[in-house]
């Protein structure tokens, strides 16, 4: 039937009409008279600050606002040609289907096969057609292999999967994702990314995707939406987004697009393909290195002259070892060995790991989902007890875990940080105004802060310091680059302090502007330690936008990248701007 | 880390049993053993469960079980001799304790204490056998068309379990990190956390089961799977077990006394009963392929 084909697709799959809406008791409206239509078969990004109402407006989508949620909404929201409003999330969730941020509380069911097909018994479709249905869906996500094992024993990313398939199992003509690689490493999340374009391709799925690392998916993207305080700030191609966020909201901005907006090259790039092209069409990078890389293929691993010079001008971090090297190590983890599981299901987590932090070094931990990053700084702040080895830390150690709301009980800031040695924790973090205040009603970022206030009081009295080694475990999910430049500069400043800073994280853009060394894991295993730029630029998952771009040995952030692009307006690099100042 | 109980999907007969089939198999040997207190029975109905799970392939549930299960017991026993004071054979005598007062040891006590522990970590080990062996998801589909909103709560409760567990471990690290100086976690401050944290989870998992379409009024679904070819043993195991208990009591197999002196007759039928609770352990081993038997044949060599 061609002619119903056709008109289907005529139909939006998302039409938003002057929609305002308030959550129950809000101060002010977390959307405001936001119109927009997505057409079928489209690919949009939701780009936009933490809490400008990204996720409320995939909520409004899914008929999730106002039905669950309460609240006064006004305007339309129409999804594949039924309303929103008037109809319950059930009944929208045959054309829609929506992945929420937290895989944990995404999946109700014991086994992956009964979550699959949970929406289709829900709709009385038959057993054939079911089991039909749920094979296709784990064909394409590539997961039959997981269709027989309880969600209890998937990985984060398993888990997402699983939940993007109990979305797409209907066949909806519309999926919603909120910042669905959040929580996943570099592989999983750019898997996840090439896996919705290739539904949107062949599947002709339409797909609304919300998210803060932009450089991982513009370029998959059709359409981006920016989003500002509620309201629409933008709406169009990439190409023309990269240039309103240089103009309007640079925290918005790609790496791969500061770079080239430093270097004075245009257009901006929305990926690391065109911004290769681009570059070859300038003048090509080897040209511009002066025969950089020509002398590294010509010499055939050993290091080219000009890639010291370049650590040394960019860098700067090998220069900055320098005298710490000789100081006593503020952590020491000698042969660690660490077994978790329980029964049949032993396994080494940790496998022999050696590791030393000198004090004043900020240390990015990477690697995959289950690499063993958490388990590490667990056991070093005697979470979990080694079966062999030791983790000795100098002062003491303050470990931020993942969920900073863990650390919040109380109801006002003060009574979570009574007294002087409070007060001297809050002003450490630079929270001593927020005495008086509820900790819900702080920001992510300023919750965040409290959050590591509470682990790092009374410690300094303690040993006359900061405690040898502040460890953050996974601290910049969901939030936008504002936020986690306001956390870089508490990181350089803790360990101008003289702490050792170690930061477990997936971003590896984040890893490059706060880390002069990267350790990367691997099944347990330290497989690389060394200079962050040098690890950055090392490789294609876990290396930088800037790195993928030019390819460069210790070229990892766009500053570094438009000094050697030799453009001349670029800023002095953070290696020789701490040199200096 | 994962419970011991969790359901733990393997190729088995009791795992591929349809869920009515499961509970009728192993809730006969809960029955059993709340119908007799002879320990002859009781510990043949005790090993009939163990042998259930290890056959199952659970015996993280089997352990876990048993070491639970005869932790209660010594409690049960101690908690019997202390506050029973019949029987004649007095073995220890403690003098007066407040609220007790004059406390007498007696083997009596001591025995029918043992009994009830028995019984309580055989239905325990039951218990936990069913846990890691019957696929809950198929349990409550099953419960749907029955009682919706039960099994819409059980449901409910069944996911946020485990992501309560999960948070209350995150909270009680988060505890042991906080700073010198920072006010300490205390129980009441973690318990209103934990609470609040539990509503919203409960309005997470509420709104995906929303979206999943629990709310429609959908014709209900026909049943995914036929049902497994082992279900008729699962049955007439059950059934037979059922059955054989409830005659065995007019013919005496339960004749225990405890008071003022043990007596326990263990007669014929009684060991009748105890062999067929035993073999009825077996229930879950698979039935050999016909192919694997003619290969074993006489004659056959498999040098």
């Amino acid at each position: 039937m061609p002619e119903l084909a056709v008109s289907s697709r005529s139909v939006p799959a998302l039409a938003i009409d002057r929609l305002t809406y308030s959550y129950p008791r809000a101060a002010r409206p977390a959307l405001a008279g936001i119109s927009m239509q997505l057409g079928a078969g489209e690919f949009a990004l939701l780009a936009g600050r933490s809490a400008c109402g990204k996720s409320t407006l995939l909520r409004a989508a899914c008929g999730l606002v106002p039905h669950f949620h309460g609240g006064e909404i006004s305007g339309g929201v129409s999804v594949a040609g039924l309303d929103a409003v008037a109809c319950g999330p059930g009944e929208l969730a045959g054309v829609v289907g929506y992945v929420a941020q937290d895989p944990e509380t995404q999946v109700v069911s014991t086994t992956v096969a009964a979550e699959i097909e949970l929406p289709l018994e829900m709709r009385g479709e038959p057993p054939a057609s079911r089991a039909r249905a749920v094979e296709e869906v784990a064909l394409a996500l590539a997961i039959p292999q997981l269709l027989d094992r309880t969600v209890d024993t998937l990985s984060g990313g398993e888990v997402q999967r699983v939940a993007l398939a109990a979305a797409l199992v209907t066949r909806p003509r519309l999926v919603l994702l909120d910042e669905p690689t959040s929580q996943l490493d570099p592989v999983a999340g750019d898997e996840l990314i090439w896996l919705l374009r290739r539904l949107n391709e062949e599947w002709g799925v339409t797909i609304l995707l919300a998210e803060h690392r932009l450089e991982r998916c513009l370029a998959a993207a059709d359409r981006v939406i920016a989003m500002d305080s509620g309201s629409i700030g933008f709406d169009g191609t990439p190409g023309d987004f990269l240039a309103w966020a240089g103009e309007s909201d640079p925290a918005l901005e790609t790496p791969g697009a500061r770079l080239f907006s430093l270097a004075g090259i245009d257009p901006l790039p929305t990926g690391v393909r065109e911004a290769r092209a681009a570059l070859a069409r300038e003048q090509s990078v080897e040209e511009r290195a002066g025969g950089l890389a020509g002398a590294r293929v010509a010499s055939q691993g050993a290091p080219p002259p000009r890639k010291l010079q370049l650590s040394e001008r960019v860098g700067g971090a090998l220069r900055r070892q320098g005298p710490r090297a000789t100081a006593p190590p503020a952590a020491s983890i000698r042969d660690l060995w660490v077994e978790l599981g329980s029964g049949d299901e032993l396994r080494d987590v940790l496998r022999g790991v050696e590791l030393k932090v000198r004090p004043g070094e900020r240390i990015a931990l990477m690697g995959r989902n289950g690499a063993g990053k958490s388990t590490l700084l667990r056991t070093a702040a005697r979470l979990v007890q080694p079966v062999r080895g030791k983790a000795e830390v100098a002062n003491g150690i303050a470990l931020l875990t993942q969920n900073p709301t863990d650390f919040l009980v109380r109801e006002r800031v003060e009574d979570e940080l009574p007294g002087e040695l409070g007060l001297a924790a809050l002003q450490t973090v630079g929270l001593e105004h927020a005495l008086d205040a509820d900790p819900r009603d702080l920001s992510g970022g300023e919750r965040q802060r409290l959050a590591l206030a509470i682990v790092l009081a009374g410690r300094e009295k303690e040993h006359q310091s900061l405690p040898g080694l502040i460890a953050l475990d996974e601290p910049t999910r969901g939030m936008d680059r504002a936020r986690k430049d306001e956390l870089v500069r508490l990181i350089e400043r803790l360990a101008a302090d003289g702490a050792g800073v170690m930061v477990a994280t997936h971003d590896v853009e984040f890893a490059a502007t706060f880390a002069e060394r990267v350790v990367l894991l691997g099944d347990g295993v330290v497989i690389a330690d060394g200079d962050a730029s040098e690890i950055l630029s090392g490789g294609w998952y876990f290396a930088t936008e800037v790195a993928r771009i030019l390819d460069v040995p210790g070229v990892v952030t766009p500053e570094q990248g438009a000094v050697f692009l030799g453009d001349g307006r670029a800023p002095r690099p953070q290696g020789e701007r701490e040199a200096g100042d | 880390m994962r419970s011991p109980f969790a359901y733990t999907p393997r190729p088995g007969p009791l795992q591929e049993a349809s869920p009515g089939a499961a509970v009728v198999y192993l809730g006969s040997l809960v029955v059993v053993t709340f119908l007799y207190s002879n320990p002859a029975v009781l510990l043949a109905a005790g090993i009939a469960a163990v042998l259930a799970g290890l056959i199952a392939g659970a015996r993280e549930a089997v352990r876990a079980a048993l070491w639970m299960g005869l932790t209660l017991a010594v409690l049960i026993v101690a908690v019997n001799a202390l506050v029973v004071d019949r029987g004649q054979t007095v073995l220890l005598r403690l003098g007066e304790w407040p609220l007790l007062g004059r406390v007498d040891v007696t083997a009596e006590a001591l025995a029918a204490g043992a009994v009830i522990g028995l019984r309580a970590a055989v239905a325990m080990v039951a218990f936990g056998v069913y846990s890691a062996c019957v696929d809950p998801d198929r349990v409550l589909r099953s419960l749907r068309p029955i009682a919706g909103r039960s099994a819409l709560t059980a449901t409910l409760i069944s996911r946020l379990v485990p992501v309560a567990a999960a948070d209350a471990a995150r909270l009680r690290d988060a505890g042991h990190l906080r700073g010198p100086a920072a006010a300490p976690l205390g129980r009441a401050a973690l318990a209103r956390r934990l609470l609040a944290g539990s509503l919203d989870r409960a309005v997470d998992v509420a709104a995906t089961l929303e979206l999943r379409g629990y709310g429609l009024n959908a014709p209900r679904a026909e049943r995914a799977r036929s049902r497994s070819r082992y279900d008729r043993r699962f049955y007439a195991v059950g059934v037979t077990l059922l059955v054989a208990a409830i005659a065995g009591l007019p013919l005496g197999v339960d004749d225990v006394g405890f008071y003022p002196t043990v007596e326990i007759s263990i007669g014929g039928s009684t060991l009748a009963l105890c062999v067929l609770l035993v073999v009825a352990g077996l229930a879950p081993l698979r039935r050999r392929p016909i192919r694997a038997a003619s290969q074993a044949a006489p004659g056959v060599s498999r040098a």
